[in-house]
C-alpha cells in the first residue's frame, strides 16, 4: 500500500491516506492515481477549477517527501506552474502528479492560499 | 437552488473564493451541439476579468457536483451579461446540464481563473490558433487587441469540422473588414484532421516561410494537437513564452 500525507498550510489536521495506486481512479478529476484523484476520492478537498485539466494552478502542492516516487512533471505542467504563486523547486500540480510506486510515502503541503496569479485583482 | 451551496467546500481546504449565482438571461445555439449562454451575476453586479479566463460552474447531478471550467467567451469590455460557450461531448454531463438550463436560472460559480490570458496587447505580430468552441478565448483577447490604439498585425487560423461550427464568423469577418492588419482564414477540415491542418499551415508560413521570430502565438484547443503546435512553434525557433498555449 502507498501512503499520502497531507499537511494543511492553514493548521488544519494533517491526514494520512493509504491507498493502492493500481486502484486508480479514486475519483473523476485530475489524471488518474494523481494526487488529486487520491484526495477527492478519499473526501479531502483540493482546489481544481479548472477541473484538473491542467489549465490552471488551484491545485498546486508542495511535494515535501517522495518526489522521485511521482510522475515526472510534462512541460505543460511546468509550464503552468511557471505561474503559481508561492512557487517551490518541489511543486507540483495534484491534477498531474500521479503516484506510481505501489509502495511509496509522500507528503505534501497544501498552501494556505493557491491565489489565480491572474484574477479581478489584476484589473483592480 | 436550497440548502448547502454546491460549490460549498466539503472541508476547510480550499482558499477564500466566493461562490457567486448568475442567471441566464440569453441563449444562443450557434449549432445543433453548440450553445452560449450569457450569464447575468445577480449578486455584485458584474464580474472582472481578463480575456483568456474561464470560470468554474458547479455541476449539480443527481449524484454529485462536480467542478467544470467554462471560458468567458465575450470580451470584458462588452459588460455584462458575460458569455460562456460549449457543445456536446459524448459522456459529457457538464455539458448536458448545461444544455438543460432554461431562462432564469440560477447558475453558481467561482473565478475567473486562468493565466491564458492577454494582460497587454503584444506589439509584435500576433497569431491565433484554435479549433470550434476553443475560439472563446481567443475571441475576448482579438476583441481586445483590435480595439486598442495601436493594433498589432494579427491572423486567427481558426479549423472546425463544418462550416455552422466557425463560430462568430460573421463577427470576425467584419472585424477584418475594417481593422488593418487583421486576417481571419477559417479552415473546413474532417474532425480528425483538424490539428494536422493547424500544423502544416502553421508549419508551412511561420517556421519554413521566413525567418522571423518574433511573433507572439496563441494555441486553444482540445487534445494533443495543441501539445503538438506548440512544440513545432518552439522548435522551430520560437521563445518559449513567444508561444502561449491552452488544452483541454
Amino acid at each position: 500500500m502507498a501512503k499520502l500525507r497531507v499537511i494543511f498550510e492553514n493548521g488544519d489536521p494533517e491526514r494520512v491516506i493509504e491507498f493502492d495506486p493500481a486502484k486508480a481512479p479514486f475519483h473523476h478529476d485530475g489524471l488518474p492515481g494523481s494526487i488529486l484523484d487520491i484526495l477527492l476520492g478519499h473526501k479531502i478537498h483540493l482546489e481544481h477549477a479548472c477541473g484538473g485539466n491542467c489549465a490552471c494552478t488551484t491545485c498546486h502542492v508542495i511535494v515535501k517527501q517522495g518526489g522521485k516516487q511521482l510522475s515526472e512533471p510534462t512541460d505543460q505542467e511546468e509550464d503552468m506552474l511557471d505561474r503559481a504563486p508561492g512557487l517551490t523547486p518541489t511543486s507540483r500540480l495534484g491534477c498531474q502528479s500521479v503516484v506510481e510506486d505501489p509502495d511509496a510515502e509522500i507528503t505534501v503541503v497544501i498552501p494556505r492560499y493557491t491565489v489565480n496569479l491572474t484574477s479581478e485583482a489584476a484589473e483592480e | 437552488m436550497n440548502g448547502v451551496s454546491p460549490l460549498s467546500p466539503s472541508d476547510s481546504h480550499t482558499g477564500s473564493r466566493p461562490i457567486r449565482t448568475a442567471r441566464v438571461a440569453r441563449i444562443f445555439d450557434h449549432a445543433s451541439d453548440t450553445r452560449s449562454l450569457f450569464l447575468e451575476p445577480v449578486d455584485s453586479g458584474t464580474v472582472r476579468y481578463l480575456p483568456g479566463q474561464f470560470i468554474s460552474i458547479a455541476i449539480t447531478l443527481p449524484d454529485e457536483t462536480r467542478t467544470r471550467p467554462y471560458t468567458i467567451a465575450s470580451p470584458p469590455e462588452q459588460g455584462m451579461p458575460f458569455e460562456i460557450c460549449f457543445n456536446r461531448v459524448p459522456g459529457g454531463r457538464g455539458a448536458d446540464w448545461l444544455f438543460e438550463r432554461q431562462l432564469e436560472d440560477s447558475v453558481e460559480f467561482t473565478g475567473p481563473y486562468g493565466t491564458f490570458t492577454m494582460e497587454s496587447v503584444p506589439a509584435a505580430e500576433t497569431i491565433f490558433l484554435a479549433d470550434a468552441t476553443a475560439v472563446a478565448p481567443i475571441r475576448a483577447m482579438i476583441q481586445r487587441a483590435a480595439a486598442s490604439t495601436a493594433p498589432p498585425m494579427m491572423t486567427l487560423l481558426y479549423a472546425a469540422r463544418s462550416p455552422d461550427h466557425i463560430l462568430y464568423r460573421a463577427e470576425f469577418e467584419s472585424l477584418a473588414a475594417r481593422t488593418r492588419g487583421f486576417h481571419f482564414e477559417p479552415l473546413i477540415l474532417p474532425q480528425s484532421e483538424l490539428y494536422e491542418g493547424l500544423r502544416k499551415e502553421a508549419e508551412r508560413r511561420w517556421v519554413w516561410g521566413d525567418s522571423d521570430r518574433t511573433r507572439q502565438f496563441y494555441i486553444c484547443g482540445v487534445g494533443k494537437g495543441v501539445i503538438a503546435l506548440r512544440d513545432l512553434l518552439r522548435s522551430g525557433g520560437y521563445e518559449r513564452r513567444a508561444v502561449h498555449y491552452e488544452q483541454w
